[in-house]
């Protein structure tokens, strides 16, 4: 399948990939210097390999993957045990199980959801947010990101990432369950 | 008749796109009668607003300044290439 967006101007990268991956990178490592650094040095050594891109992906995922790499090279010279592997879902279980019962009924029941237009005035309430965000598997973080927040759409989200729509709609089913249950933890208003 | 699993997978998927029409009637008729589904129908809207929102928010998006740096890095290095 032909990749979108696959265009090899680096000019352009900048402006079309460079908050995703910033967001992304902040999202690791929780320090928006250190993001920024992330973001630069991924594009550098793109711009380096960029003669062994391979077409077979786009190049968002492309760099995405670069940067995953940056971030893990970041964590072992912290002496910290995230390798790349902790970045990658190893074998995505879609089992609601820890949000249903056998029967289908709830098992942390969602409650309505105080005030939300005060929540959203809060500074507290986008910390929250965004440990939230951090808290979701990888691929759930990646595709939520890309699509609530960066406003990618469903057809770009299917190609980008090489997911079908179901898949898409089980991940942001899933996505959606675990910020509903952590925001009904932590948020208290 | 929908449980709440399958429920929230319609009402998720709403989200993004259109369902059919028995879709919609099911789900309809589970959220009238199910105050948990409901309550987490109005969820997703609120992440979706807070989603929309969060995009002008620092923690997702490069500041001016990082974004002139680091194409000027870009530019030295495709210059030295």
């Amino acid at each position: 399948m032909a990749p979108k967006n696959n265009d090899l101007n680096t000019q352009t990268w900048l402006e079309k990939y460079g908050d995703y991956l910033f967001s992304y990178a902040l999202l690791k490592v929780k320090d928006s210097h250190l993001a920024e650094d992330l973001v630069q040095e991924t594009f550098l050594a793109a711009i380096t390999a960029a003669n062994s891109f391979s077409s077979q992906s786009s190049i968002r995922t492309w760099l995405t993957g670069i940067l995953k790499h940056k971030i893990s090279d970041h964590f072992r010279r912290q002496g910290r045990e995230v390798l790349i592997d902790d970045l990658v879902d190893q074998n995505e279980t879609n089992s609601l199980d820890i949000f249903f019962k056998a029967n289908g009924g709830w098992i942390n029941k969602p409650d309505a959801f105080p005030s939300p237009e005060a929540a959203l005035q809060q500074q507290e309430f986008w910390k929250i947010f965004q440990q939230c965000l951090a808290g979701l598997k990888p691929k759930q973080a990646e595709v939520f990101l890309a699509k609530e927040i960066h406003g990618m759409s469903n057809a770009d989200i299917c190609n980008d990432f090489t997911l079908s729509s179901t898949n898409v709609w089980v991940i942001m089913h899933r996505a959606r369950l675990s910020l509903s249950n952590c925001l009904k933890i932590n948020w208290k208003n | 008749m929908l449980n709440c699993k399958q429920a929230s997978q319609l009402a998720s998927r709403a989200m993004d796109e259109k369902l059919s029409f028995w879709e919609r009637a099911a789900l309809k008729v589970h959220l009238f009668l199910c105050r948990n589904c409901t309550n987490f129908t109005q969820q997703l809207n609120f992440l979706r607003e807070a989603s929309r929102r969060s995009r002008f928010n620092r923690n997702f998006q490069l500041t001016a300044k990082a974004k002139q740096r680091i194409a000027s890095a870009m530019k030295s290095k495709q210059d030295g290439n």
